[in-house]
Parts: structure tokens; C-alpha cells; sequence
């Protein structure tokens, strides 16, 4: 497990894109393209901002820990 | 979804593997995503403490030197210099301050984050599991296909 949550965030997108592009070579119909649509496509681009938001988040607490000890 | 010819009992045998794969990847995203925002909260919360507790220490500091300044020039006369102790205070002062700054960073970064947060976790919560049901109901379907295949028919 990475230190940062959102490092572990990261990895876990990363595998979930992996299976999904797994499962694309195979499922390519209507329904696919609807699935994707509907559900993959949302779902990874509010991932994806999410995960940059929470390490933008990391980082300023971060900072806000190494600034503030004299 | 769809599969003919002679390879077809392979080809599905790899797309519900494929599919199973996939949703397996589903639920264990929405459980550590699940984790990964506690985890940030929880960062959230500790940098929090942490800041309090450092505005408590440099609030403590501030009226102590105060009050060292305050003894110095009762009791000393115009030739004693209290320089260091109003030094001091300033330091404690400036100090405190910028840590209440970092206080009210973190306060605002947090809520707007939590605009962003709450939108995702909706959908963890709501649309993600959607979305395995529509996944799991598929793999049933395609179970059964194959099972129909494996008896003699082959759908198309």
C-alpha cells in the first residue's frame, strides 16, 4: 500500500482500466457501446477528477505541515 | 453480444472471463475507493489537529513572551533594553499567524474538495452498483447461451 491515498487511488484506476479494456476486446455490440456510455465513461472521468483533486488536497496539507513547524 | 463460426465456444468461454474479470475489477474499485476517501478525510482531520495544536502552542507563546516584556519593562528603568522580549512577542505573533492562515487553507480547500468528493462517492454508491448488476445479469445471460451451445445449439 502507497503512503498516500491517492496514490492508492491511482493504482486502483489504473487496474480497473486495465480490466475494462480486457473485457473491450471482447464485448463489442450495442449493449457494450450503452455500457460505456452509461456507466464506464462517467465513471472514469469522475475518477480521474476526483484522484487529482484529492492529490492537489495531499499536497497542500502537506505543505501546510511543512510550513507551519518552526 | 454476439459470436459465430466454428471458435465460438472459445470466443465466449474468453468473453465471460473477460466480463467476470471486469466485474471483479468493479467491486474491489468501489471498495478501496471507498477506503482511499476515508483515508483522505482522515488526513484531512489529522493535518487539522495538527495546525490546532500548533496555533494552541504559538497562542501560549505569544502571551508568555507578552508577559516576560511586560515584566522586563516594569522593572527596568529607562538604561534596561527589553529588545529580545519584544522580539519575541513579534516572532510568536507572526507565528500565530501564520498558522491561523494555514488554518483557513485548509478549511477552504477542503470543502471545495468536498464538492468533488461527494460527487464521485455518489457515484460509487449509487451508479457503480448499477452497473455490476447490468454486468452480472450479462455474464448470466451468456452462461446460459453457452450452456445452450454446449447442448447442441449455437446462438448467433
Amino acid at each position: 500500500m502507497n503512503t498516500r491515498p491517492d496514490r492508492d487511488g491511482d493504482e486502483q484506476l489504473r487496474l480497473l482500466d486495465a480490466a475494462w479494456e480486457e473485457a473491450a476486446r471482447y464485448w463489442r455490440d450495442e449493449v457494450a457501446r450503452q455500457f460505456a456510455a452509461d456507466h464506464w465513461t462517467p465513471l472514469a472521468q469522475q475518477a480521474r477528477a476526483y484522484l487529482e483533486a484529492l492529490r492537489a488536497l495531499m499536497d497542500m496539507l502537506e505543505t501546510a505541515e511543512r510550513e507551519t513547524d518552526f | 453480444m454476439t459470436w459465430v463460426g466454428s471458435g465460438g465456444t472459445n470466443r465466449v468461454h474468453a468473453d465471460i472471463d473477460a466480463l467476470k474479470g471486469f466485474h471483479e475489477a468493479l467491486v474491489r474499485f468501489r471498495y478501496a475507493q471507498r477506503a482511499v476517501a476515508e483515508r483522505g478525510d482522515d488526513e484531512i482531520e489529522m493535518t487539522r489537529a495538527s495546525l490546532a495544536a500548533k496555533a494552541s502552542h504559538w497562542q501560549a507563546q505569544l502571551e508568555q513572551r507578552q508577559a516576560d516584556l511586560d515584566a522586563c519593562r516594569a522593572r527596568s528603568g529607562a538604561t534596561t533594553d527589553c529588545s529580545a522580549y519584544a522580539w519575541a512577542v513579534e516572532q510568536a505573533a507572526e507565528r500565530l499567524e501564520h498558522v491561523r492562515r494555514w488554518q483557513q487553507r485548509v478549511d477552504t480547500e477542503a470543502s471545495e474538495f468536498g464538492g468533488t468528493a461527494s460527487a464521485f462517492l455518489d457515484l460509487l454508491e449509487n451508479d457503480v452498483p448499477r452497473a455490476e448488476r447490468q454486468l452480472l445479469a450479462l455474464i448470466a445471460s451468456l452462461e446460459a447461451a453457452r450452456r445452450v451451445q454446449a447442448g447442441g445449439g449455437l446462438p448467433v
